[in-house]
């Protein structure tokens, strides 16, 4: 089998055989673009639960983060539970559904996090949202 | 009828362009191409969210709100229903007899002390999946 050698010093030519490679990154890049949703990393980890059922969507709006251990971020800053009422109160002032996008750690003591749902409902929030991760 | 009539004629007007030596080279696109790729690839996430609405519980949630409702517990070592020990099918076959009755049958959910979250929400997601949608979680007040 005889190989024709590629002819160096053309570039048009060189180009000719990337093109394709290009196509498929920028089919690739689009993908990620769209389907794909950037969001700010959250300032510790949380595992949420896993559930079957419940409403399609993103958490947005007023996320709290409950972390495993307890710990309280609020829209992606560290709170202590002292400044959590009044900085969600101060949130949800203006709102006219008030709501709380809850996201808590699968592995965080029920009743701590339901300690926690007391407070949002003292600070004005009258829907909780528990946020969970589909199995399937 | 003649098909040579549709046939490209020598002397087509709109020649192919003549390859013109391309003076921006397409390697530097493509770097920057590739590392838009892996910046999306590692920064997107594609967790699929769901959520279960709850009302909030309040702390004044007394005897008057939880009467007529119905109470799940959620223990360390099984469910109960109204105080009688209970499984997760039989919890969810109950409970969709009472909202047949009464649709706005108010739920409570109360877990135990050191029951994990998750355990919390896999006992939610029987009970929405049964139609409920007046659930709540409640805190055991005797701790």
């Amino acid at each position: 089998m005889k190989l024709a050698r590629p002819r160096a010093g053309r570039t048009g030519r060189e180009d000719d055989r990337i093109l394709p490679l290009i196509n498929v990154v920028f089919l690739l890049l689009i993908f990620f673009m769209v389907v794909g949703s950037l969001s700010a990393t959250d300032p510790f980890p949380v595992e949420p639960p896993r559930s079957i059922n419940g409403e399609a969507g993103d958490p947005k709006d007023v996320v709290l983060l409950i972390g495993e251990d307890g710990r309280l971020a609020l829209d992606g800053a560290e709170i202590t539970g002292t400044e959590l009422e009044a900085a969600v109160a101060g949130r949800l002032k203006s709102a006219p559904h008030p709501e709380v996008h809850v996201k808590a750690d699968g592995g965080a003591e029920a009743s701590a996090v339901i300690a926690v749902m007391e407070t949002l409902r003292r600070a004005g929030a009258e829907r909780v949202r528990l946020m969970t991760v589909s199995t399937e | 009828m003649n098909f040579h009539a549709f046939a490209r004629p020598r002397s087509w007007p709109i020649a192919r362009p003549r390859r013109r030596r391309q003076l921006i080279s397409l390697t530097p696109l493509i770097d920057v191409v590739f590392i838009l790729l892996v910046f999306f690839m590692l920064a997107s996430s594609f967790l699929d969210w769901r959520s279960i609405v709850l009302a909030a519980p309040s702390d004044g949630a007394g005897a008057a709100t939880i009467e007529g409702a119905l109470l799940v517990e959620v223990r360390g070592q099984g469910l109960r229903l109204s105080g009688r020990p209970i499984g997760l099918d039989e919890l969810e076959i109950r409970v969709r007899a009472r909202l047949a009755e009464n649709p706005d049958q108010p739920i409570f959910v109360r877990p135990s002390a050191g029951v994990p979250l998750q355990r919390a929400v896999v006992v939610l997601d029987r009970l929405s999946a049964a139609g409920a949608e007046r659930l709540s979680l409640i805190r055991d007040r005797a701790q």
